[in-house]
C-alpha cells in the first residue's frame, strides 16, 4: 500500500471531546480525555469509519487504547458501535485488543470500563494508570 | 436600600439557606453547559474526598442539560421556551441535589413523568438491565424526548428515587422539573 492509502486520524482534544490518534501503520487507535460532544454522531462517525476500514482491509492486530475519564450516554452508545466492530472482527478470526486505562482516583471510569467489557469476548484489559 | 439591592440581598439569603453552589436560568448554550460543568466538577473535587461524587454530579448535570438542549432543538423552540433552569445545591452529608427544569409540550411532560415514576420503582440491578437493553435499541427511539438512555443513567447515579413534577400549564406547555440526589 502506498502512503496516501494509509489514512491516519489525528484529532486534538477539545473541552467536549477526547484526543484521537488512529495510526494505520501501527494498527493502533488511541483516545484520551472526556467525551460529551453535542453532536456525538458527527464526532464518532470518523472514528467508526476508520476502524471499519482498518478491520475490513487488514488482518493485522488492531489495538485500541482508551483513557476516557467520562462519557455521556450518547458517547457510550458510539463506543458500543466501535466495540461491536471489534467483536465482529474477532469472531471472524482477526486479532483485536482493547486496553482501558483509568486514573485510580476516578472509580467511575473503572466501572465504565467493566460494564463495556462484560458484553464482549475479545481481549479487554482494564488497568489503573499510576497517578 | 434600593429595591434592586434589597431583592439581591434576599436572593443571596435564599441561596445561602438552600446551600446553592451554582444556578442558572436562561437560554443555555453548548459552551455554557461545558463551562458550568467544569466549574461544578472543580468545586466538588476541591471540597470532597469522594471523587466519585464529583463525577456523578457532573454526569447527571450533563445528561440533564443536554436533554434540555436536544429537546428544545428538536421542537425548534425560540430562546424563551428553550430556557433552562438549573440548580445544584449541597444537601446533607456530602450529598448533592441536581435540579433542572424546562418548558415542554404537556403530552411529552406527562409521558416523561410516567417514565420517571416507572424508573423510580426499579432497583439498581433492574436499572442496569434496562440500561443495557436500551443501549441496544435503535438510536431513533431516543430522539424525540432525548430522554431514554440518559434518564436511566441519571436514575442509576441517583441515591434516591427520582423526583419530577409538571407545573405552570400554559397554552399546551408545562414546566417540567426533575430533582436528583447524588
Amino acid at each position: 500500500m502506498t502512503q496516501h492509502e494509509q489514512p491516519n486520524l489525528n484529532l486534538p482534544s477539545t473541552q467536549f471531546s477526547p484526543s484521537v490518534e488512529a495510526d494505520w501503520q501501527a494498527g493502533r487507535l488511541l483516545m484520551i480525555g472526556e467525551s460529551y460532544p453535542e453532536n456525538t454522531y458527527e464526532f464518532f462517525a470518523q472514528i467508526i469509519e476508520w476502524t471499519e476500514k482498518f478491520l475490513g482491509q487488514e488482518g493485522r492486530l488492531l489495538h485500541v487504547e482508551l483513557r476516557l475519564s467520562y462519557l455521556n450516554t450518547s458517547s457510550i452508545r458510539a463506543m458500543i458501535d466501535i466495540f461491536d466492530l471489534l467483536q465482529e472482527a474477532s469472531d471472524s478470526g482477526k486479532p483485536v485488543s482493547v486496553s482501558w486505562l483509568y486514573d485510580s482516583r476516578n472509580p467511575r471510569a473503572s466501572e465504565l470500563g467493566e460494564e463495556f467489557k462484560e458484553d464482549y469476548t475479545f481481549p479487554f484489559e482494564i488497568a489503573a494508570l499510576r497517578s | 436600600m434600593t429595591v434592586f439591592s434589597s431583592n439581591l440581598s434576599s436572593l443571596r439569603e435564599f441561596f445561602n439557606k438552600e446551600r446553592i453552589l451554582i444556578c442558572f436560568n436562561g437560554p443555555i448554550s453548548r459552551t455554557l453547559i461545558g463551562e458550568i460543568g467544569i466549574a461544578l466538577k472543580d468545586h466538588i473535587e476541591s471540597t470532597q474526598s469522594r471523587e466519585s461524587a464529583a463525577m456523578d454530579v457532573f454526569g447527571v448535570y450533563i445528561e440533564m442539560s443536554q436533554n434540555i438542549r436536544h429537546y428544545a432543538n428538536a421542537m425548534a423552540y425560540g430562546d424563551k421556551e428553550a430556557s433552562a433552569t438549573v440548580v445544584i445545591a449541597e444537601v446533607d452529608q456530602g450529598h448533592y441535589a441536581v435540579s433542572a427544569g424546562n418548558m415542554v409540550e404537556l403530552a411529552d411532560g406527562e409521558a416523561l413523568l410516567n417514565r420517571i415514576r416507572h424508573l423510580a420503582t426499579l432497583d439498581k440491578v433492574e436499572l442496569k438491565q434496562l440500561y443495557k437493553q436500551q443501549l441496544r435499541q435503535p438510536k431513533q427511539d431516543d430522539q424525540i424526548t432525548g430522554a431514554g438512555l440518559g434518564l436511566i443513567e441519571i436514575a442509576r447515579k441517583s441515591s434516591q428515587p427520582l423526583e419530577a413534577s409538571l407545573g405552570e400549564t400554559l397554552q399546551g406547555k408545562a414546566f417540567f422539573s426533575l430533582r436528583v440526589i447524588i
